[in-house]
Formats: C-alpha cells, sequence, structure tokens
C-alpha cells in the first residue's frame, strides 16, 4: 500500500487555483520528489498534505486512510511530520529541548498526574530527554544539547529542525525545501541522511526547486507548474521532458 | 533578616496574595492565551470564600477550596469560547468578563450587597496559611513545567504552527490554561477575602488586572519564580523607599515601561537565560578542548 | 419621552464616538492597542481647564490648547513606549504592556497635579441654553456635541481618503515595508498618526469635561473601557465604524438604564461586546481583515 495517495487533489483561494487537480502517490522506502519553479503550488500542496489547508476537491489517502478533512494537530498524531520552508525552532530553547517536544505524540501520562507529578510522568520525561540525546548522537549534534536552538548555524539548525520531525516516528516525513540557502557540501550531507531514513522504510517527501539536489536522490518525480502536475516518472525521464524544460527555463 | 520579616508581616502576608493573583496571570501567559481574566476569577472566589465564612460559618479551607472550584468553573466556561479567539481579541474578550462580573457584583445586592460590598469577614488566613497554600501552588506549577503540560505551554507560546505540526491541539492546551488560571485566580480571591475584612465590586476592576501583569511582566513569564519575584519587587519597593509610596502608580507604570523595552523576559527569565548561555558555552569550550 | 431618550443616547454616544476616534485610528495604522488613550484623554482635559481656569483664556482657545497638548502627549507616548518595541518587532502584547505602563506615569502625574481633586470648569464655560422642538430639549452644549464629533469624524474620513496624507497613512496600514520602498517614511506616518489621535483625544477630553462637568485624573479609565466596546462594534481600526458603533452604544445604554437599571447596563454592555466577539470578530461592519482564530481556512 502507498504510504500517501493525493487523489484529484484541488485547492482554490478566491477564484484562484492554487492547485488543480493533482494525483501521485508516496511509498514507504523511497524519497519521491516534487518539484517546481516558483509559485508552482509546492508548499500549497504540503499544508494541504499536513491539514493547515482544506482542499476545495479530492482526497488525501494516509496508508488507506482518508484524511483530508481533520485537524492538523491530528493529522500530525496520525504520523505526518514535516520541515518548514524557513526553519521553525524554538529559538530561546536548547537543542534538546527541542528534538523533546517532538516526542508529543507519545505522551502517555495524562494531565493529572503532568500536574502534580507522579512517578508515571517524570520516568516519562526522562525517557524523552535520553531518547533525544540519543537521536542527537545519532547525527553527531550531541556536543550542542544544551545551546539555545537560535546560535546554531544555519546548517545545523536544519539539522534540529529534522530531528524534531523524526522524534515523532512519523510514517510519512515532509520535507518543504530543506536545503535551501546551503551550499552542494553541506547539501549532500544532508541527503546522506534522507537516503538512509528511506532506506529504513521511512516514506519521504521531498519538495525542492534545487533540480541537481532532486535528481541525485529520488527515485521517482512529479513536477508541478502552475498547480498542476505536468509530468511525472523516472528522474532522468521527468527531466527529458520537453515541458519540464519549457516550465523551468521560461520557454 | 527573620525580625524583618515578622516586623512586617502583614506586608509579607500581601506579597504572597498577590503573587497567587500573579500566577493566575502567569499560567495563561505561558500557555501564549492572552487573557486579562484574572480580576474577574479573584473576584468570583473572593465573593464564594466571602459569603461562605459569613452567611453559613464554614471553615478556611472548605471556603478556599470553593473559592477555586468555582474559579475553575468560571475559567472553563469562559475557556469554551475564548480559546477560538487570538491576541487582542482574547485581551478585549477577557477585559469585558472582567466587567460583566463588576456589574453583576453590583447589581445582585441580596447576594454582594451591591456597592457597599460585604463587610465584616472574618480575618482567617493568616501567615503559614498563605506559606502552606503558596507551597502547593509552586509545587504544582515546577511539576507541570517539568512534564508534558509545561512542555506543550511552551511549544504555543513561542510558535502555534510547530506546536500544531507535532500534532498539539492548542486550544485543547489553552483551555486547560483557562481553567486552571481560574483555579489560581479563584483561590487568590478567596485568601484576599480572608484577610481584607471587608470586599467591594470595584476591588476586582483595572488596577488589580493591572497589577496581576505586572508582577507577571517584571518578574518572568516562563520561569516559575517569575510573578513570586515581581511581586516581591512591586510590592515592597514602596515600602523599602517610603517617599515612592506616593507615586506607587508611576512607579509601577515606569517599572513595567522599562521591563518591557529593556528586560522583556522580565528578571527572572533574563538571568536564568543569561546563566544558561553561559553555561553553554563553557560546556561547548571544554567539548573541544 | 422616547424621543429624548433617544436624543440623549445619541450625545452619550456621540462622546464615545469622539474617544473612540483616535483609539481605533491608531489600531487601523499600526495595529496596536493604545491603552494609554485614556490617560492622553485624560491629559487633554486638564490642559483644556487649566487654560480656562488659570490663564483665563476663552474656551475655544483651550479647546485649542487642549487639541495640541493631547497630540503633542500622544507623541511623548509613542516615542517613550512604542516606538522602541516597533523597533524590535514585538508582539502586541508588548505594546498593550508598555501603553499600560505610560498611562500609569500619565495618570500618577494628573493625580499629583491635581491632588486627587474632581475638577470643574467655571460655571458660564459653555453658554447654559435649552432649545426646545416639538416637546424635545436639546441644550446648545448637547447639539455642540453632536455637531462636534460629526464634524472631527468627517475630517478625520476625508483626510483619509482625500488627501496625499491619507493615502501614505492606508499605505502604510496595509504594510509598513511596501510603503518604505514606494519612498513613505513610516517614522513620519507614525508621528503623524499619534499626533492626530492625540489631538483628538484631547477635544473629547474637554467635550467630555463639560458636558459631565468633571475632570478628573481617572477619567479616562471608563471611557477606554466603553471604546473597546465602540470598536468591536463597529469594526477595530474603522473610523466610520468607531462613529456608528459610538452611537449605538450611546442608545443601547440608554435605553438599558431607562428601562432596566444603571447597574446592570454594563453587565449588558459587556456581554453584547463578548458576543460579538466570538459571532462577527471584525465587528458588525469591519472589512478589516486580521487573522483572528487558529482555525483552517
Amino acid at each position: 500500500m502507498s504510504a500517501l495517495e493525493l487523489c484529484n487533489l484541488s485547492r482554490q483561494f478566491d477564484g484562484l487555483t492554487a492547485v488543480d487537480d493533482v494525483s501521485f502517490s508516496v511509498n514507504p522506502g523511497k524519497i519521491t520528489g516534487l518539484i517546481g519553479p516558483n509559485g508552482a503550488g509546492k508548499t500549497t500542496v504540503v499544508n494541504l498534505i499536513s491539514g493547515f489547508l482544506l482542499p476545495t476537491r479530492g482526497c488525501i489517502h494516509l496508508y488507506g486512510e482518508d484524511i483530508s478533512r481533520i485537524e492538523p494537530a491530528h493529522v500530525a498524531r496520525k504520523g505526518i511530520a514535516r520541515t518548514f520552508q524557513n526553519i521553525r525552532l524554538l529559538k530561546e530553547a536548547s537543542v534538546l529541548d527541542n528534538v523533546v517536544s517532538g516526542f508529543h505524540r507519545h505522551e502517555r501520562s495524562s494531565w493529572w498526574s503532568s500536574l502534580f507529578g507522579t512517578p508515571a510522568a517524570r520516568q516519562e520525561t526522562s525517557e524523552f530527554r535520553e531518547q533525544a540525546a540519543e537521536l542527537l548522537s545519532r547525527f553527531n549534534m550531541l556536543q550542542f544539547a544544551n545551546l539555545p536552538a537560535g546560535n546554531l548555524s544555519y546548517g545545523h539548525q536544519r539539522r534540529v529542525e529534522m530531528m524534531r520531525a523524526l522524534a515523532t516516528q512519523p510514517r510519512l516525513l515532509l520535507l518543504d525545501e530543506p536545503v535551501a540557502g546551503m551550499n552542494d557540501r553541506e547539501a549532500d550531507a544532508l541527503g546522506e541522511i534522507f537516503k538512509r531514513l528511506a532506506k529504513d522504510g521511512l516514506a519521504i517527501l521531498l519538495i525542492e526547486h534545487n533540480m541537481r539536489f532532486v535528481m541525485s536522490l529520488c527515485e521517482e518525480l512529479h513536477v508541478l507548474d502552475a498547480g498542476r502536475l505536468i509530468a511525472s516518472g523516472e528522474p532522468y525521464a521527468v527531466r527529458a521532458q520537453a515541458a519540464v524544460v519549457a516550465a523551468y527555463l521560461g520557454g | 533578616m527573620s525580625n524583618f520579616i515578622l516586623g512586617h508581616l502583614s506586608l509579607f502576608e500581601l506579597v504572597l496574595v498577590c503573587s497567587i493573583l500573579g500566577y493566575s496571570q502567569y499560567i495563561v501567559l505561558r500557555a501564549g492565551v492572552f487573557s486579562m481574566a484574572t480580576a474577574g476569577f479573584a473576584s468570583i472566589g473572593a465573593y464564594t470564600a466571602a459569603l461562605l465564612s459569613v452567611r453559613i460559618d464554614s471553615p478556611l479551607w472548605v471556603g478556599l477550596l470553593a473559592a477555586a472550584t468555582i474559579g475553575a468553573l468560571a475559567g472553563a466556561i469562559l475557556a469554551w469560547p475564548l480559546a477560538r479567539l487570538r491576541g487582542v481579541f482574547q485581551a478585549i474578550a477577557t477585559l469585558a468578563f472582567v466587567q460583566i462580573v463588576i456589574s453583576i457584583g453590583l447589581y445582585w445586592e441580596s447576594m454582594t450587597g451591591g456597592a457597599l460590598g460585604l463587610n465584616g469577614i472574618p480575618k482567617l488566613v493568616h501567615f503559614g496559611h498563605l506559606l502552606l497554600v503558596m507551597s502547593m501552588v509552586l509545587y504544582v506549577l515546577i511539576t507541570l513545567s517539568r512534564t508534558g503540560i509545561g512542555r506543550a505551554f511552551d511549544i504555543i507560546r513561542q510558535d502555534e504552527t510547530v506546536a500544531v505540526s507535532l500534532g498539539i491541539s492548542v486550544v485543547k492546551y489553552q483551555r486547560l490554561a483557562f481553567v486552571l488560571s481560574g483555579v489560581l485566580g479563584g483561590l487568590g480571591g478567596g485568601l484576599m477575602a480572608y484577610r481584607n475584612y471587608s470586599l467591594v465590586p470595584e476591588d476586582f476592576g483595572f488596577p488589580l488586572l493591572i497589577s496581576a501583569l505586572s508582577f507577571v511582566v517584571l518578574g518572568g513569564r516562563i520561569a516559575v519564580f517569575g510573578p513570586l519575584v515581581g511581586a516581591l519587587i512591586l510590592t515592597l519597593l514602596p515600602e523599602l523607599a517610603r517617599p515612592l509610596a506616593d507615586y506607587r502608580l508611576a512607579v509601577n507604570g515606569v517599572l513595567m515601561l522599562l521591563a518591557i523595552i529593556y528586560w522583556p523576559y522580565g528578571v527572572v527569565d533574563t538571568l536564568s537565560l543569561h546563566w544558561r548561555q553561559r553555561r553553554a558555552v563553557r560546556t561547548q569550550v571544554e567539548a573541544r578542548s | 419621552m422616547l424621543a429624548q431618550q433617544l436624543l440623549n443616547g445619541l450625545v452619550t454616544g456621540s462622546t464615545y464616538a469622539l474617544f473612540a476616534l483616535g483609539f481605533t485610528l491608531v489600531f487601523g495604522v499600526l495595529h496596536v492597542l493604545n491603552l494609554a488613550h485614556g490617560a492622553i484623554f485624560m491629559a487633554g482635559a486638564f490642559a483644556g481647564l487649566y487654560a480656562v481656569t488659570a490663564a483665563e483664556l476663552p474656551l475655544y482657545l483651550a479647546f485649542l490648547i487642549a487639541m495640541l497638548s493631547g497630540g503633542l502627549v500622544s507623541v511623548a507616548v509613542d516615542w517613550l513606549a512604542l516606538r522602541p518595541l516597533r523597533q524590535r518587532g514585538s508582539s502586541e502584547f508588548a505594546a498593550i504592556i508598555s501603553s499600560l505602563g505610560i498611562a500609569q506615569v500619565l495618570m500618577s502625574a494628573g493625580q499629583a497635579i491635581s491632588q486627587t481633586q474632581i475638577m470643574r470648569f467655571p460655571f458660564g464655560t459653555f453658554p447654559v441654553v435649552i432649545y426646545e422642538f416639538w416637546g424635545v430639549r436639546i441644550s446648545l452644549l448637547q447639539a455642540a456635541i453632536l455637531g462636534l464629533s460629526l464634524l472631527l469624524a468627517f475630517t478625520l474620513l476625508l483626510f483619509l481618503f482625500r488627501t496625499d496624507f491619507g493615502r501614505r497613512v492606508r499605505a502604510v496600514a496595509i504594510s509598513e515595508r511596501t510603503s518604505s520602498l514606494l519612498g513613505i517614511r513610516p517614522n513620519i506616518v507614525y508621528f503623524q498618526t499619534f499626533f492626530i489621535s492625540g489631538a483628538l483625544a484631547g477635544a473629547a477630553g474637554v467635550i467630555i469635561g463639560l458636558a459631565f462637568n468633571s475632570v478628573h485624573f481617572l477619567m479616562g479609565e471608563p471611557f477606554l473601557l466603553k471604546a473597546f466596546v465602540v470598536i468591536v462594534l463597529g469594526g477595530l481600526g474603522s473610523i466610520g465604524g468607531a462613529l456608528i458603533g459610538g452611537v449605538m452604544l450611546g442608545l443601547i445604554q440608554t435605553i438599558a438604564v431607562s428601562y432596566l437599571s444603571s447597574s446592570l447596563s454594563d453587565a449588558i454592555i459587556y456581554s453584547l461586546l463578548f458576543c460579538i466577539l466570538l459571532i462577527r470578530p471584525t465587528g458588525l461592519f469591519g472589512k478589516l481583515h486580521i487573522e483572528t482564530r487558529v482555525v483552517r481556512s
């Protein structure tokens, strides 16, 4: 079963169609790319999937379950994690606390036990901190654990944001232009991490307009232009299509 | 030190009552809710406690428990519609709530004594009681900060979109914050009633609302000890520097202004942020060497 | 009887509208709730009163002095309390706190100057003349209040929608960044906005001081609270809305006071405010679009 399936998804803003009849699917264990020039509607697609926008028409299925009309927080609890185009970290909180915040979905202790500090609630907090530290060490970031997240470099902030997304243990990861503003070396290092995650069975939807980066990572590519899908398939086959060249080069 | 406290016992009682009201304000701000309803909760709690002791002679703890419960109830009712509003709209709506409570207090003479208020309330609260209540409040707030609720509040305050994307239900947590604010506000009001001998509806108007806000702004909105420190400074300062007492309003105003412009995190949070930064830099240096 | 009450309501309502004009103007342009507006209004009333009592100036001069002082105090409020926050890009919360802070400083100054006394304009400052039409009595003062409120509101509207200055203000209100790219200097626009807002508050101070024959350091508070109702009724940031909202509030209040009870009238008004916020947070006529909820669109 595909992890994510969009069927005839459309969204209009005051008569303007931002996403028009888009259908594609994302499979577990693979990185699927969604590319397109600026203003093609890529971020609108992300916002539709994560529930921040309601579709005008069409549906969204997550592992066969229709999620197109449920609240965004609920969508997240169903197992969709995302990163943001402009990194959104809690800048004053420490790196560790930022990652811990991703564990919210796995909280089991009730409000009462949180208010009165039962041993179970305290235990849960210290478990989350340990798990967050493990994640940090897996990505070689443990030495930054106690720094305020806002003090880190851009590339490191990106990693923290991704670790927070991973902490939710998602079934689908949405990456909204994760390498924007990075040089090739930094981007490739991040790309390696994405590959590893996909290999472990995660479904990843990568939204980008950096063609080089996408070509090196994705097994399947979809091209969006002016809200419509103009090409889908194997990366090299897609790149060869005339319409894609036209959309990118404005021909 | 202890002599100083004994000599100024009533002053320290005042600090404790004030800071409980400050905590009612603190808890909503910490969850990113812009509520000013504390004065209204306090009024409801105070009248409940006072009436229980004047009319049916109920003991202290029953009165306080009732005050906190009815505050929670008011918070829950108010939270239902208000968690849907944002920012200034929340502020205006809660201001309206405070005004509604005042005018009902003035109108319902058979119950509240109207503009003349309630008099002859026995002084049931003493310093020891206040310390006990305060330590319970601090215990709950500290544990809350260290567990899931505190984390959720902090994320919501800093970035609602992130909170939602992590699966946190903003409306649910903000409703919880309203209810907790109601509990603390009602409790603070009950303590006021058992300390002040008398109550009038206007005790719970704009000035009370502003002082609750100023304790939190000056002390800090994140660290649990913020409001206590804020209340301590704002209550003791005019007493220690006598000439300032005549200009209490101006002192309050100037401190609020300076705090929000130059120390936007308040005294306690600015210090703890500074300390955390230094420690983090130090550990980083050690890690490298 | 009813006609008389409606007229009284209309006059009361136009004082509310007059007070709310400057308040809503600042919100419309800067998206800031200036809680010092009540204190600025008080400062204007003090200036007008002392111009009449201490300097023995004629009323029209005192009125101008009140407007000028209101404007200057308002600019000072912006300069000291709000501009530093703007530069830092702070939240609306910070602006509310700092305007509350400076309001307390102004009120404390008013308290010290007036020695906590309620002051009055000397008898005869405004000629006591009463007209009667079809059994409805209206004093010259009431007529003047109505006339002035309308005049000031329409002047402000003309200013905003028919002059170059107004175009600049509206551009900044929509986007500070874009308008500064177009060569508009937002700081000058803010300065002008605060001056006009304060001048309107000063005018309201003298008129209301005359109407209720009392000037004191806490006089701004009830009007500020009423102004919330006015601008929510009319839509936050809307000038025309403030005018209509003020008059509606005046009428509702007068009717509630005369048919129910005066202390219950406040409960009714603020419950109304509460309900409108929940049903139509942009006001009954407001077009101003503001993100008001976290509900997705």
